[in-house]
């Protein structure tokens, strides 16, 4: 079982820097960020095209060395190995071994994470199963479509049962049927008790599924909290009026046929909130833009 | 099977799909099968040296070819598929990974040397049977094919070609193209194959000014003369051990800094 009370990521102050060219120039990433990720949330990263997020979670892999600030998975710091034995990793778009089945490569994929004999076949078995590959199971990687891949690749990314999966805009390219199956299956891990770290730009779908999202621009955290507090109604609905006045109302509708909930509060929607938040982060390109 | 093993393991397997490795496999065995047709360029060696070292060259020339496509194009496959990132995103040390793509190549490698030394050992029993039939003078005074001295050649062509691969993986390690890992690889394969002779001759010649950097690259790089079946001394265990440390020496060092450089490069 999760234990729910432990973090699965800690970021404190994270930052990394790129060098872009000879002289010295360099290109901050990431800048000071500051999250924790509960055990057993779905957490959504969102931001626009180079905000940051992919970066992030090469740090969290331990694929990158921060410049400044600590990055620690379940207690361990990132950039050890064993930060990594109970992660699970599906990159965007992802690209495998094209000469393999799809049974050999989460086979493969499997032991590299320590599973042998009886156990990785029973397993192997029950994730093809799971994302619904078992009939293509046998053919080669390089015949399967993008949908297909991206399920191959959770698959491979849970073949070690791990506590935390992290899952870089798994609907990339993949079509609105393979789009459902994959939030199906993201629902299914939550089920299970996984911590889900997901980046996408789909926000209608991790408004869906996830518990606390974070939008991020140039590499700063601009806003973070449960879905449920960031799209709650901004004020004015009926919510804040008095019992007396909300009786005294009701009246008044009932008296013109209308029904109570004709009033209730529009609550602002994900997209609209990443919209905002970005936008107020980038005062000199709307000013341009005007 | 720990992880270099699977890396090795699926790195061989991909090594054996790829088209170059065929290719240049028959086209070295081809030229070792027809040297017979090529014998009246023999300038006057003996047909049974010729055929040796002709067979000899082309495992070489052949041998080096590969040692450094192959290595590029598998570890940069791997970086260009992004396939190291969902490996490396593993609980996998960039030791075993790029150990794993040298084991594989290695594999491949000790193979081609086998196979193609035991491809030439036929064709010259081949040969020399049918000369001993047609000259049964000339070999009354010796001049039989010595089939231990190719089995030692075979193990001198691999060792020198794991090395090679060491050092391609080294300049992989950094580079950022294909193209420019496979050329310093052959770079390096020319300098090794020179700096013997040029630091004989700056040491013959007394030129104290070309001494010190001729004797700077002296013990930076391997050199490859060394692995030549004449060079190889007697063929005793005691010179083949020599020469088999001398080269591990350097693959290990050759590995070594390729895993420092790797783990700080971005995947």
């Amino acid at each position: 079982m999760t234990d729910e009370t432990e973090a699965a990521v800690e970021l404190e102050g994270l930052t990394k820097d790129f060098a872009t060219g000879l002289r010295g120039v360099r290109l901050r990433a990431v800048d000071h960020l500051s999250l924790r990720i509960g055990g057993g949330e779905v957490f959504g990263l969102l931001g626009p095209n180079g905000s940051g997020k992919s970066t992030t979670i090469k740090v969290i892999l331990g694929l990158l060395a921060p410049t400044a600030g600590a990055c620690r998975v379940f207690g361990v710091p990132s950039d050890r190995v064993e930060s990594r034995v109970a992660v699970g990793y599906l990159p965007e778009a992802p690209n495998f071994y094209r000469f393999l089945s799809g049974r050999e490569l989460v086979a493969f994929y499997g032991r590299i994470c320590g599973l042998s004999g009886a156990k990785l076949v029973a397993r192997v078995a029950e994730v093809i199963a799971w994302v619904g590959l078992t009939e293509a199971a046998e053919r080669r990687v390089g015949t399967y479509s993008k949908g297909m891949l991206q399920r191959i690749g959770l698959a491979q990314a849970l073949v070690h049962d791990p506590r935390l999966v992290i899952l870089d805009e798994p609907t990339a390219g993949v079509d609105p049927i393979g789009t459902a199956a994959i939030t199906t299956l993201i629902r299914g891990l939550k089920a299970q008790g996984k911590t889900v770290l997901i980046t996408s730009h789909l926000l209608a779908q991790i408004e869906e599924v996830c518990d606390r999202v974070a939008i991020l621009d140039r590499g700063r955290l601009l806003v973070s909290g449960t879905v449920a507090e960031l799209t709650a109604p901004s004020g004015g609905g009926p919510d804040r009026l008095s019992a007396a006045e909300r009786e005294e109302l009701n009246h008044w509708l009932a008296a013109r046929g209308k029904s109570p909930t004709a009033l209730s509060a529009q609550s602002t929607r994900l997209d609209q909130i990443f919209i905002e938040h970005v936008a107020r982060n980038r005062p000199k390109e709307r000013e341009e833009s005007a | 099977m720990g992880r270099t093993g699977l890396i090795a393991a699926v790195t061989l397997r991909e090594a054996l799909r790829q088209k170059l490795v065929g290719l240049l496999v028959l086209v070295a065995a081809g030229l070792v099968v027809g040297v017979r047709g090529l014998r009246d360029f023999n300038f006057g060696a003996p047909e049974l040296k010729f055929i040796a070292d002709f067979g000899d060259g082309a495992i070489a020339g052949f041998g080096a070819v590969l040692a450094i496509v192959l290595t590029a194009q598998l570890f940069f496959s791997e970086i260009e598929n992004r396939t190291a990132l969902t490996l490396l995103a593993k609980p996998v040390w960039r030791t075993e990974f790029l150990l794993g793509k040298f084991i594989g190549v290695a594999v491949v490698l000790v193979t081609f040397c086998g196979t193609l030394i035991a491809t030439l050992a036929v064709v010259l029993g081949q040969r020399e049977a049918g000369l001993r039939l047609e000259q049964p003078e000339a070999f009354a005074i010796g001049g039989a094919v010595n089939y231990g001295a190719l089995v030692v050649a075979a193990w001198l062509h691999a060792l020198k070609l794991m090395l090679l691969a060491a050092g391609t993986l080294l300049v992989a390690s950094f580079a950022q193209t294909q193209i420019y890992a496979v050329m310093m690889g052959f770079a390096g394969f020319v300098i090794c194959h020179l700096q013997g002779f040029a630091h004989g001759a700056y040491e013959r010649s007394g030129a104290s000014v070309m001494l010190m950097p001729a004797k700077l690259i002296h013990w930076v790089f391997p050199d490859f003369q060394r692995f030549a079946v004449e060079a190889g001394g007697d063929g005793s265990a005691v010179a083949l051990g020599r020469l088999t440390i001398y080269a591990a020496g350097y693959t290990a060092v050759a590995l070594g800094l390729a895993v420092y450089v790797f783990r700080r490069r971005e995947v």
